[in-house]
C-alpha cells in the first residue's frame, strides 16, 4: 500500500465490529480469554495455598466453591467449548491431511479433535471420579 | 499481518518476533481448547461442588500429583501455553477496539504472560524441593 492511499482510509471507529453478526461472533471469540484468565488466576491462587498447607488448600476449595466464582468458571468452562468449536474447524484449513493419496474429510479431523476432548476428560474421570 | 505497524516504521523495521508469539498463540490455543474443559470440570465445578471422591484431591493427593514432573507438565501446558493465547488475543481485541499503543499492550499482555509463567513454573519448584 503506497503512502497517498493509506492517507485516505478513515480509522475505524471503537464499534465497527457491532454491525455484523460475523464480526460480532469475532469478538465473542476474542472474549472467551476473559474468563479463561479468570481460571488460570484462581489455579496460581490454588498452588500457592496448596504450597502454603493442608488448611490453606481447604480454604481455596471452600473459596472455588462460593457462588460467583463457580459461576465464572462454568462461564469458562462454556467459554472453552466455544473456542474449541472454533478452533478445531480451523485445523483442517491450516494443515489439510492426507492418507495414501486420498485427502482426510474435515468432519473427520474435527471429530477427531472433540474425540481428544473426550480422551482427556476420561483420563481425568480415571486420575480422580474413583473413590 | 503488519496493521500494528505505522507505515513509515514498515518500510525498515522487520517484525521478527512475531512467528514466536503466533507459535505460542496456536499452541496455547490447542490445550484451551483440548486440556481446559476437562481440567475445569474437574477442578472448578465438580471439586468445590464435592463431586468427586473425598480423597481425589486431599492435600496430600494434590500435592503429590502437582509437585512433580508431570505436575510441570500440566502447569505448562495448562497456565503457561494458554496465558500466552489469551495475552495474544487481548493485544489484538485491544487493537481492534482501539485501546492504548501497540507497542506498548503487546509489552504488557507478553511480559504479563512471561511472569505469570514463571511463577507457576516456580512454584511447582518450590514444592518439588519442600
Amino acid at each position: 500500500m503506497d503512502k497517498s492511499s493509506s492517507h485516505r482510509l478513515l480509522p475505524l471507529k471503537r464499534n465497527w465490529w457491532l454491525k455484523h453478526r460475523f464480526f460480532k461472533l469475532y469478538m465473542l471469540r476474542e472474549a472467551t480469554v476473559l474468563p479463561l484468565v479468570f481460571f488460570i488466576l484462581c489455579l496460581l491462587a490454588g498452588m500457592v495455598a496448596l504450597l502454603q498447607g493442608a488448611e490453606s488448600w481447604q480454604g481455596w476449595v471452600d473459596f472455588m466453591g462460593s457462588p460467583i466464582v463457580l459461576v465464572l468458571n462454568l462461564l469458562a468452562l462454556a467459554a472453552s467449548l466455544f473456542h474449541a468449536a472454533t478452533f478445531f474447524v480451523l485445523f483442517p484449513r491450516v494443515m489439510p491431511l492426507r492418507i495414501a493419496g486420498h485427502s482426510l474429510p474435515d468432519q473427520a479431523i474435527v471429530a477427531g479433535q472433540w474425540a481428544g476432548v473426550v480422551a482427556v476428560a476420561l483420563l481425568f474421570f480415571w486420575l480422580l471420579g474413583r473413590a | 499481518m503488519n496493521k500494528h505497524k505505522p507505515q513509515h516504521e514498515l518500510q525498515h523495521k522487520q517484525a521478527f518476533d512475531e512467528p514466536l508469539w503466533w507459535g505460542l498463540f496456536s499452541a496455547g490455543g490447542v490445550c484451551f481448547a483440548v486440556l481446559l474443559p476437562a481440567v475445569i470440570l474437574f477442578i472448578a465445578v465438580l471439586l468445590p461442588l464435592g463431586l468427586l471422591p473425598a480423597n481425589a484431591l486431599n492435600y496430600e493427593r494434590a500435592s503429590a500429583l502437582l509437585f512433580s514432573v508431570p505436575g510441570f507438565l500440566f502447569v505448562g501446558a495448562v497456565i503457561c501455553l494458554p496465558l500466552f493465547h489469551a495475552a495474544h488475543r487481548l493485544r489484538h481485541g485491544l487493537f481492534d477496539i482501539s485501546v492504548g499503543s501497540d507497542a506498548l499492550n503487546k509489552k504488557l499482555m507478553y511480559g504479563g504472560a512471561a511472569l505469570l509463567s514463571v511463577f507457576a513454573l516456580g512454584l511447582v519448584i518450590a514444592g518439588m524441593l519442600s
